[in-house]
């Protein structure tokens, strides 16, 4: 019993990191229907650039300029691959230009921070808590805590305030939000300034458990496009509840069957949950007007 | 008309005087990893090789050419070291290559130059089956040698330092998915079948994983005294840190890749106390180590190599390359796996001196005698065995008949 609780533990501390990645690819859909397949490289950057920043303050006080590093990150994402994409009304365009950026981001990581994988000095102490018998790292608690918080902080902005309103109009209806005097196309670039600032702080959050390196966010990107796709790309519950199911099954596959398909069970669920529910266990299917 | 002939007279001219200039040097590839998670291992054999290079061409070069590296980047990529080794092969026309960290990327790619009859030394990768690739009676010659300690040499010293060394019995294996986890897995299960044992779990895991829970907790419920580890530097820290969080320490006991720099800073104190075979370790206990190491730091500007095995093979590679072309008298390719296969002259190298290194059979220039126990001390490589390191050069132990 012990082993499977901590197995679980193991498996929410790995979900929550893929939740809060593909937290991102959510911000982004819901307002312009497009996705940033660079979302792994802007954690990459964000926990490269916190890594030089680290070297000159406290962890704690480069918490909010890789905040801002992030948001600036998604900007010029934004305004370089996606907007003339948008603006063409080109179906795939942006697939490609996302996809290219992230190229680009890793190979100027490479160059400036080499290539290879360096440690992250950790703000918490590296000894584990024992609750139980069960072991838990402090920096996994707040992997989990602060994945929580910033999608708490997000979606109240979006609930409460006037611009958060904004957004919420344009992903209900980014056609008639332009109507009603929204500036649709702001929205969008706030939305991807808010996407990759959550990805840059995951990657602040998650790098001194993983290592840091310009191909550190590859496998996390491609693992939360999977969450993203399970809870479905328009619910934020989704793809909390996505992340700690392909977490937990990882884990425990990994015991209980073979550590050689910890994998699988995770891809076989998305298999079934694009034949069964295409827009995710907890998606609104949308009927696409043509 | 005159100007048109004039002009291709002019044009030939200068294309024989161009292939004449690039007579004038000798060309060997070098390929190996030098981004990614292999990188500290293929940059560190990149700077072994050119400072053999370097001082060999301040010497004048061998048979008066200056040797030029044509340095690629293979990625440890199956599909790119083939690339690169078509490149090599084909455009630059190399002489030699030296190279292949990765064993996946060395099977991949050696079928082309055995093809081509161009010679490789492979100086890190460690797979079993690299010089075995091409034997008789399909091929009536190997063009594929070796200087790094095989598979076989470490999954051997493993075992003998778990079982003899620490009296472990129930032993657990954690290796990656890649050719070069596997492979190893396997030697390391023949070497354990030798002494009548079996592993008491055996365990899986890719590059770039960032959770070993699953795989401790398995080896920890099969009651594991030990881990025996096939996999590179980023992957097993994980590992040593994952057992510091499960509460869980036993030894770790591994290929040669335990020495890599990733795997001793990413593991910082929890990569303490891992052992593993290693055929050089940055300690000057002779004149020749003590050069070869100050030339290192010299020309690198640090003070630890990142991965010391890497370098010296490297180093000693283009030695014995350079003593082949230079016994063969010629760069043509048969005649230099001549040479290589029977070299007069001992060719005196870091890791030790190569007295009639290779033969027509057997292509392996490390025999385990001379590969030693390091282990992880205050983020340094040391000597495992303080009686390891009086007897610091070894010879090639004789071939059993």
């Amino acid at each position: 019993m012990d082993v499977f609780i901590q197995l679980v533990v193991s498996g929410i501390a790995l979900g929550m990191i893929y939740a809060l990645i593909a937290f991102g690819y959510q911000l982004t859909f819901a307002t312009s229907g497009t996705l940033n397949f660079g979302q792994g490289e802007a954690l990459m950057l964000g926990a490269l650039v916190g890594l030089t920043l680290v070297g000159h303050m406290s962890y704690w006080l480069m918490l909010p300029l890789v905040l801002v590093f992030g948001a600036l990150q998604g900007v010029v994402v934004e305004r370089v691959g996606v907007r003339p994409a948008i603006k063409t009304k080109s179906e795939f365009g942006w697939i490609m230009t996302t996809i290219s950026l992230a190229i680009i981001f890793k190979n100027v990581a490479e160059n400036i921070w080499g290539h290879d994988d360096i440690p992250f000095p950790s703000p918490l102490p590296t000894e584990p808590l024992q609750f139980f018998g069960i072991r838990v790292l402090p920096m996994e608690i707040m992997v989990v805590v602060g994945a929580l918080a910033i999608m708490l902080a997000v979606e109240i902005f979006n609930r409460k305030s006037i611009y958060g309103k904004a957004v919420v109009a344009t992903s209900n209806d980014r056609d008639a939000a332009g109507l009603m005097g929204i500036n649709t196309s702001m929205v969008i670039t706030f939305s991807y300034a808010l996407s990759s600032m959550t990805a840059a702080f995951a990657g602040v959050l998650v790098a001194p458990l993983t290592l840091t390196g310009a191909t550190m966010g590859v496998s996390l990107g491609l693992k939360a496009f999977a969450v993203a796709i399970i809870g479905g790309l328009n619910s934020g519950l989704g793809v909390i509840v996505g992340g700690l199911i392909l977490g937990i099954a990882e884990t425990t596959t990994g015991y209980y069957l073979s550590t050689g398909y910890k994998d699988v069970p995770g891809l076989v669920l998305l298999l079934l949950v694009l034949s069964i529910k295409p827009a995710g266990i907890f998606g609104k299917s949308v009927i696409k007007k043509v | 008309m005159s100007l048109k002939i004039k002009s291709i007279v002019a044009v030939l001219a200068l294309a024989t005087s161009c292939t004449a200039f690039a007579a004038d040097v000798i060309k060997i590839g070098v390929s190996g990893p030098y981004t990614g998670g292999s990188s500290p291992m293929g940059v560190s054999m990149r700077d072994g090789v050119r400072l053999a290079a370097e001082e060999i061409n301040a010497k004048g070069g061998i048979l008066g050419h200056k040797i030029q590296l044509v340095e690629r980047d293979d990625q440890a990529d199956n599909q790119r070291g083939v690339q690169v080794a078509q490149e090599l092969i084909n455009k630059e026309r190399v002489v030699a290559t030296l190279g292949y960290i990765n064993t996946g990327v060395a099977l991949a790619s050696q079928r082309f130059y055995e093809e081509a009859k161009i010679p490789v030394i492979n100086n890190v990768a460690t797979g079993t089956a690299i010089t075995h690739q091409f034997l008789p009676p399909e091929y009536p010659d190997n063009y594929i040698f070796r200087t790094s300690a095989n598979d076989v040499i470490q999954s051997a010293m493993i075992v003998r330092e778990a079982v003899e060394g620490r009296k472990f019995t129930k032993l657990a294996i954690l290796a990656d998915s890649t050719n070069y986890g596997q492979l190893g897995r396997e030697d390391l299960e023949k070497a354990l079948a030798a002494r009548n044992l079996k592993p008491v779990a055996e365990e899986k895991f890719n590059i770039k994983d960032v959770d070993m829970t699953a795989q401790l907790l398995r080896a920890k419920g099969a009651g594991a005294q030990a881990i025996l580890t096939y996999g590179i530097g980023p992957e097993l820290a994980q590992i040593a840190n994952g057992m510091e969080k499960l509460g869980w320490k036993v030894p770790m006991i591994g290929s040669w890749t335990l020495s890599m720099g990733n795997f001793i800073d990413n593991a910082g104190k929890n990569g303490e106390g891992a052992r593993m075979p290693q055929t050089f370790i940055q300690e000057p206990n002779t004149p020749k180590r003590k050069a070869f190491i100050e030339a290192y730091q010299k020309a690198y500007k640090i003070e630890r190599i990142p991965s010391p095995v890497s370098a010296a093979q490297g180093y000693d590679s283009m030695y014995l390359l350079a003593a082949a072309i230079k016994q063969a008298a010629s760069t043509d390719g048969v005649k230099v796996r001549q040479a290589l296969e029977n070299l007069n002259a001992p060719v005196e190298g870091v890791i030790t001196t190569y007295v009639h290194p290779y033969t027509h059979d057997d292509h392996e220039a490390i025999t385990m005698n001379m590969v030693v126990m390091g282990e992880v001390k205050n983020g340094r490589v040391v000597y495992a065995y303080d009686s390891d390191k009086g007897q610091a050069v070894r010879e090639k132990a004789k071939a059993k008949k």
